[in-house]
C-alpha cells in the first residue's frame, strides 16, 4: 500500500474496505501473490476432483460387493446349518458423503470384515498396504491440502502485510494521516480472509453434493465454516508475526518456523506421544487371555462337553423328558447356540476394552490441539466426514451386531427344523449326509447391510470440544495482536 | 583455514537466530531417537511376552488332544518379526503392516491377511522418527539457516565490504557453509548416535545413514546458496526454496502416487478371501474323490492314501483347506506382485523426489519397509507349508502318530536376509 487512504468517508466500514481493496491491488501486482493464488486455488480444485472420483468410486465399489455377497450366501444349496455358520458372510465398510473432503482413517482400516461362527476378525485389506509408500508424508485430500499447504500460502501471500508498510516507512505517515492502526489490521485481516474464502470455495462445490447425497445440510455448512475458522486463525498468525516483526525477512522467517512448528511437527508429536503414553496391547495379545476365557466355556461344537451339562438338565426338565433323544428339539443346536451367545458375551467384552484403549489413545493425541490449531482441524474434520477412530469403532460394533444375529438365526434353525436323530448320524454315509440338511430357503434371513455413519447431531456434538480448541486460538490470537498493534502504534507515534 | 572456521564457529555462536534454530533441530531429533527408542523396545517386550503366551496355549491344547488332526485344528502357531537394530531410527511401515501373526494349518488365505494393526488415526497422522527428521525437516532447518547466508549481509550492507576485504570467496562464504553445515549435523545426528550405541547398532549402517545423510544436506545446502545468490531479497529466496521443497516432499510424490495407482491392476483383496471361502465350503457338499484328486496334483507323493471311511475323516479336511490355498494361488500372487511393482515403481518416482530417496534408503538399512514386511509374509508361507509338510505324513500315511513327535513339530525362526528381492514363487 504505497499511496494514503482517502479520507473522504465518514463511516467505519469504507476505510477498513479501502484497505482491503489496496492490498489486492498490491497482491495483483505482485508475481509472487498472483501465482500463490493460482496454484493454491488449482491444487485444491483438483484434489477435490480427484478425490471426490476416487472415493465415490469406493462407494460404488464397496456397495456392488456387499450385494455379491449377500447374493451368494442366499444361494447357497441345502446343507447343515452350521456349514453356513462357517461358511460366514462379509461387511463392507461404504464410505460417508464428506469422505470426498476428509477420507480419513480410510486407507489406514481395513474395509471388510469376514463374519463367521466363534470368532471375530479383524478388518482386513488395508489400502494403505498396498500403497507405494509414496504418501506418507501427505496425501492429495482436500483436507492435507486445506490443513497443511493452505496456511503455508497464506503466508507466502501475507508476511509483508504490515513489515511492508514499517520497511517503506509508509506506516508511520498512515497513522499520522489519522488512519487507525485498528481500522488498517480489519482491512488487511479481511483481505487475507478472503484468500481464505476463495480456497474453501473449491470444497463447497463438495459440500453440495455430499448434501445431495444424503448428508445433513447444517453439518456440511459447520463442516466448511470450521475449515474457514481455521484459516482465519492462520491469517491471524500471520497478522500478528507481521506485526511484531521488524522486517519482511524477519517475518517471514518466524512464519515459516511457525508453520514447520504447528502443522508438520507437533501432529506427529502428538500420535508419537499418545501411543507412548497409552501403550495398547494389540489384539493378537488380547486374544490369549480370550482364548483362556473360551476354553472355561467348553467347545459348542461338542455337545458331550461337560460345560454344557447344566444346559441338558435345565432342558430336559423344561420339556418333562429323560434322553436327549425325546426332547422336541435338537441338542446340538442348543448347545451352538448357548455357546455361542457366551462367546461373543466374552468376545465383546474384550472388544470393548481394546476400542477404549484406542480411543484414549486418541484423546491424548488430540489434546494437543490446545497447542496447535492443525490437530484441532484435523481431528474436527474427521469426527464431522465420519471418518474418524469413532466411526471405525461404531462399523467393528454394527458388524458384530450383524456376525451375531445372522449366526444365531442359522443356530434357532439348526435348533427348530433338524432333527436331533438325523444330526447325529450325518457322517454315516451320503444318505444320512443329506438327510442332515436343511433347506436353502432358510439363507434367505441374511438382511442387507448399509453402513452409515453416527447421525448428524452424534457428530456435531462430539466435535464440539475440538470447537472450542478453534475458539480458543482464535480469541488468543486475537487478544495479542491487539496488544501488540496498541504496542506498535504507540511507538509509531512517537 | 582453520582459523577461518574458527573465526566463524565464534560468529555463529553470537547470533541467537542460528542458535534457535540449531537448538530446535537438537530436540526434534533428540524426540525422535527417544521415542523410536522406547517404540522398538515395546515391539521387542511384546514380542517377548507373545512368545510365551503362545508356548502356554499350544501347550495346553496339546494336552487336551491326541490325534494329528485336532492337534493341528487347535494349535496356533506364533510368527513375529524382530525390529532391526536400526529400526529405532526408521519406524518405517510397521505400524501399516503386521509384525505378528498366529496361523493356524487351516487355509492360509483366509488367514494372512487378519492384521494386528496399530491405532489407526495414529497411523494416519504419521510417527515422527528420525528417519523423518533428516527427511522433511533436515531440508527446511538448511533453508532457513542458508538462505539469506549473503542476503543478510546485503541488506546490512556489509555485502560489499567483505568482498573487498576478504582474501577468498572460501574465507568468507566456504567457512561459513562449512561451519552451518557442521553445526546443524552434530544437532541432528548426535541424538542418532547415541541411540545406536543404545541399541548395538552395526557400525556400516552407522557409516551408511551418516554418509547419506550428510549428502542430503549437502544437496540442500547446495540448492540454498545458489537460490541466494540469484536474488537479494531474503523472503524471496527462501518462498522460491519452501516451493521447491513442498514439490520434492508432496507434490511429486503424491503425483506418482496417482500415476502408479493407474497403472498398475491388483486383483481386490477381498476376492481372494471369497474365492478361497469358496473353494473350502463347496468342498463340504462334493465328492471326496473331487478334492482328492485336486490335492494330489500337488501332493502326488500321498496318490495311493486318498480313500477313507465315513462322512469325515481330517486328511479329507486338511485336503480341501489346502484346495482352497491352491484355488486362491493365482489371485493371490497376482495382489502379491500388484503390491511389490507398486512399491518398486515408486523408486522411480523417489528418484525424482530426494526426500523420499533418503526415507527409502533409512528404512530399507532398518528393514522396516513394505520389502521387510513382504519377506515376512515370505516366512509365514514358508512356516505354514512346514507345518503342513509335518502332518501330511501322519494324516495320511501313519496310523501310529505318538505325542512325544511334536517334539519335532517346527518351530517358527525369524531369518535376517538383506536381500532386495522377495521371491513370490515359493508357495
Amino acid at each position: 500500500m504505497n499511496k494514503p487512504i482517502e479520507q473522504s468517508s465518514t463511516s467505519n466500514i469504507s476505510p477498513v474496505l479501502t484497505v482491503l481493496k489496496d492490498e489486492w491491488r498490491y497482491w495483483l501486482r505482485s508475481k509472487l501473490a498472483v501465482s500463490v493464488l493460482v496454484i493454491g486455488v488449482l491444487l485444491t480444485l483438483s484434489s477435490v476432483i480427484v478425490t471426490g472420483f476416487s472415493m465415490s468410486a469406493l462407494v460404488h465399489e464397496r456397495e456392488g460387493m456387499q450385494n455379491t455377497s449377500e447374493q451368494t450366501f442366499m444361494e447357497q444349496p441345502d446343507r447343515h446349518p452350521h456349514r453356513m455358520v462357517h461358511y460366514g458372510h462379509y461387511a463392507f465398510r461404504t464410505p460417508s458423503p464428506l469422505s470426498m473432503l476428509d477420507p480419513g482413517v480410510d486407507a489406514y482400516t481395513g474395509n471388510s470384515i469376514f463374519l463367521e461362527g466363534h470368532r471375530q476378525n479383524s478388518a482386513m485389506f488395508a489400502e494403505q498396504k498396498q500403497s507405494t509408500g509414496l504418501t506418507k508424508l501427505g496425501s492429495l485430500s482436500p483436507a492435507f491440502i486445506v490443513q497443511v499447504l493452505a496456511p503455508l500460502m497464506l503466508i507466502l501471500i501475507g508476511y509483508s502485510s504490515i513489515t511492508r508498510e514499517k520497511e517503506s516507512q509508509t506506516l508511520t505517515f498512515l497513522l499520522a494521516q489519522g488512519t487507525s492502526i485498528y481500522t488498517l489490521l480489519c482491512g488487511k485481516a479481511l483481505a487475507l480472509i478472503s484468500v481464505v474464502l476463495l480456497i474453501i470455495l473449491p470444497l463447497l462445490i463438495t459440500g453440495i453434493f455430499a448434501w445431495l447425497m444424503g448428508e445433513n445440510i447444517l453439518l456440511v455448512a459447520y463442516f466448511l465454516m470450521s475449515y474457514a475458522l481455521y484459516l482465519s486463525i492462520w491469517a491471524l498468525i500471520v497478522l500478528l508475526l507481521s506485526t511484531l516483526a521488524a522486517k519482511n525477512s524477519n517475518s517471514f522467517t518466524a512464519l515459516s518456523f511457525a508453520w514447520i512448528l504447528l502443522c508438520i511437527v507437533m501432529p506427529r508429536i502428538a500420535s508419537t506421544s499418545a501411543s507412548i503414553a497409552v501403550p495398547a496391547a494389540g489384539k493378537l495379545e488380547t486374544d490369549f487371555a480370550v482364548i483362556a476365557e473360551l476354553r472355561k466355556l467348553g467347545d459348542g461344537h461338542n455337545a458331550n462337553d461337560p460345560a454344557f451339562n447344566q444346559l441338558k438338565q435345565s432342558l430336559l426338565k423344561k420339556y418333562n423328558v429323560d434322553t436327549l433323544e425325546e426332547l422336541p428339539i435338537n441338542f446340538r443346536g442348543a448347545v451352538a447356540q448357548a455357546s455361542e451367545g457366551e462367546l461373543s458375551k466374552v468376545l465383546n467384552r474384550f472388544a470393548e476394552q481394546r476400542m477404549q484403549k484406542e480411543l484414549a489413545q486418541t484423546q491424548v493425541a488430540r489434546t494437543f490441539g490446545w497447542f496447535s490449531p492443525q490437530i484441532a482441524i484435523r481431528t474436527l474434520s474427521m469426527i464431522n466426514a465420519g471418518t474418524s477412530i469413532e466411526t471405525h469403532h461404531r462399523f467393528l460394533r454394527e458388524t458384530e451386531r450383524l456376525r451375531l444375529d445372522f449366526v444365531q438365526s442359522l443356530n434357532q434353525t439348526h435348533i427348530e427344523k433338524l432333527s436331533y436323530i438325523d444330526d447325529l448320524n450325518r457322517n454315516n454315509g451320503e444318505e444320512a449326509s443329506a438327510k442332515a440338511r436343511v433347506s436353502a430357503e432358510n439363507w434367505q434371513m441374511i438382511q442387507g447391510f448399509q453402513f452409515s455413519t453416527e447421525s448428524a447431531n452424534v457428530r456435531l456434538l462430539s466435535s464440539l470440544s475440538t470447537l472450542a480448541q478453534l475458539i480458543f486460538w482464535a480469541g488468543l490470537l486475537v487478544y495479542l495482536l491487539y496488544l501488540a498493534s496498541s504496542n506498535l502504534a504507540r511507538r509509531a507515534s512517537l | 583455514m582453520i582459523k577461518h572456521i574458527i573465526r566463524e564457529w565464534r560468529f555463529m555462536l553470537t547470533q541467537r537466530y542460528v542458535l534457535v534454530l540449531l537448538c530446535c533441530a537438537f530436540m526434534v531429533s533428540g524426540f525422535s531417537v527417544f521415542t523410536g527408542l522406547s517404540e522398538v523396545n515395546n515391539q521387542r517386550q511384546t514380542i517377548e511376552r507373545l512368545k510365551i503366551a503362545d508356548q502356554t496355549d499350544r501347550a495346553e491344547a496339546q494336552a487336551k488332544y491326541d490325534d494329528p488332526g485336532s492337534l493341528a485344528y487347535y494349535s496356533y502357531h506364533l510368527t513375529y518379526s524382530y525390529p532391526s537394530n536400526l529400526a529405532f531410527a526408521a519406524l518405517g511401515d510397521r505400524d501399516i503392516y503386521p509384525w505378528k501373526h498366529r496361523i493356524k494349518m487351516l487355509a492360509l488365505e483366509g488367514q494372512i491377511y487378519e492384521s494386528d494393526a496399530q491405532n489407526a488415526e495414529l497411523a494416519q497422522a504419521g510417527k515422527i522418527d528420525f528417519a523423518f527428521v533428516i527427511s522433511a525437516l533436515s531440508p527446511l532447518f538448511l533453508i532457513l539457516l542458508f538462505h539469506d547466508l549473503l542476503a543478510s549481509e546485503r541488506s546490512s550492507g556489509r555485502h560489499d565490504l567483505l568482498l573487498t576485504t576478504a582474501r577468498s570467496s572460501f574465507a568468507l562464504w566456504g567457512a561459513r557453509i562449512i561451519v552451518r553445515l557442521l553445526a546443524i549435523f552434530i544437532c541432528l545426528l548426535v541424538p542418532f548416535y547415541i541411540g545406536a550405541v543404545l541399541s548395538d547398532t552395526g557400525l556400516s549402517a552407522l557409516i551408511s545413514v551418516s554418509l547419506w545423510c550428510l549428502i542430503y544436506f549437502i544437496f540442500w545446502t547446495g540448492l540454498s546458496v545458489y537460490f541466494g545468490k540469484k536474488s537479494s531479497s531474503a523472503p524471496r529466496i527462501a518462498s522460491g526454496l519452501i516451493a521447491a521443497w513442498v514439490l520434492f516432499v508432496f507434490i511429486i510424490p503424491i503425483l506418482g502416487d496417482l500415476a502408479i495407482k493407474r497403472s498398475v491392476e491388483s486383483p481386490k483383496g477381498a476376492e481372494i478371501l471369497l474365492t478361497q471361502r469358496e473353494a473350502v465350503n463347496d468342498a463340504w457338499d462334493l465328492p471326496a474323490k473331487t478334492t482328492m484328486d485336486a490335492f494330489v496334483v500337488t501332493h502326488p507323493e500321498y496318490a495311493a492314501y486318498t480313500e477313507f471311511e465315513g462322512g469325515f475323516d481330517w486328511k479329507w479336511y486338511y485336503a480341501f483347506q489346502q484346495v482352497g490355498d491352491q484355488t486362491a494361488a493365482s489371485l493371490s500372487i497376482a495382489y502379491r506382485d500388484a503390491s511389490y511393482r507398486k512399491y518398486e515403481l515408486a523408486s522411480y518416482v523417489a528418484a525424482l523426489s530426494p526426500p523420499m530417496m533418503i526415507q527409502r534408503k533409512m528404512t530399507r538399512l532398518a528393514q522396516s519397509d513394505a520389502i521387510a514386511a513382504f519377506e515376512y509374509e515370505q516366512a509365514i508361507r514358508a512356516f505354514h507349508q512346514s507345518l503342513r509338510e509335518f502332518y501330511y505324513p501322519w494324516l495320511f500315511i501313519n496310523s501310529d502318530f505318538d505325542k512325544k513327535f511334536l517334539n519335532e513339530l517346527p518351530h517358527y525362526e525369524q531369518q535376517h536376509s538383506t536381500s532386495n528381492k522377495v521371491n513370490f514363487d515359493a508357495k
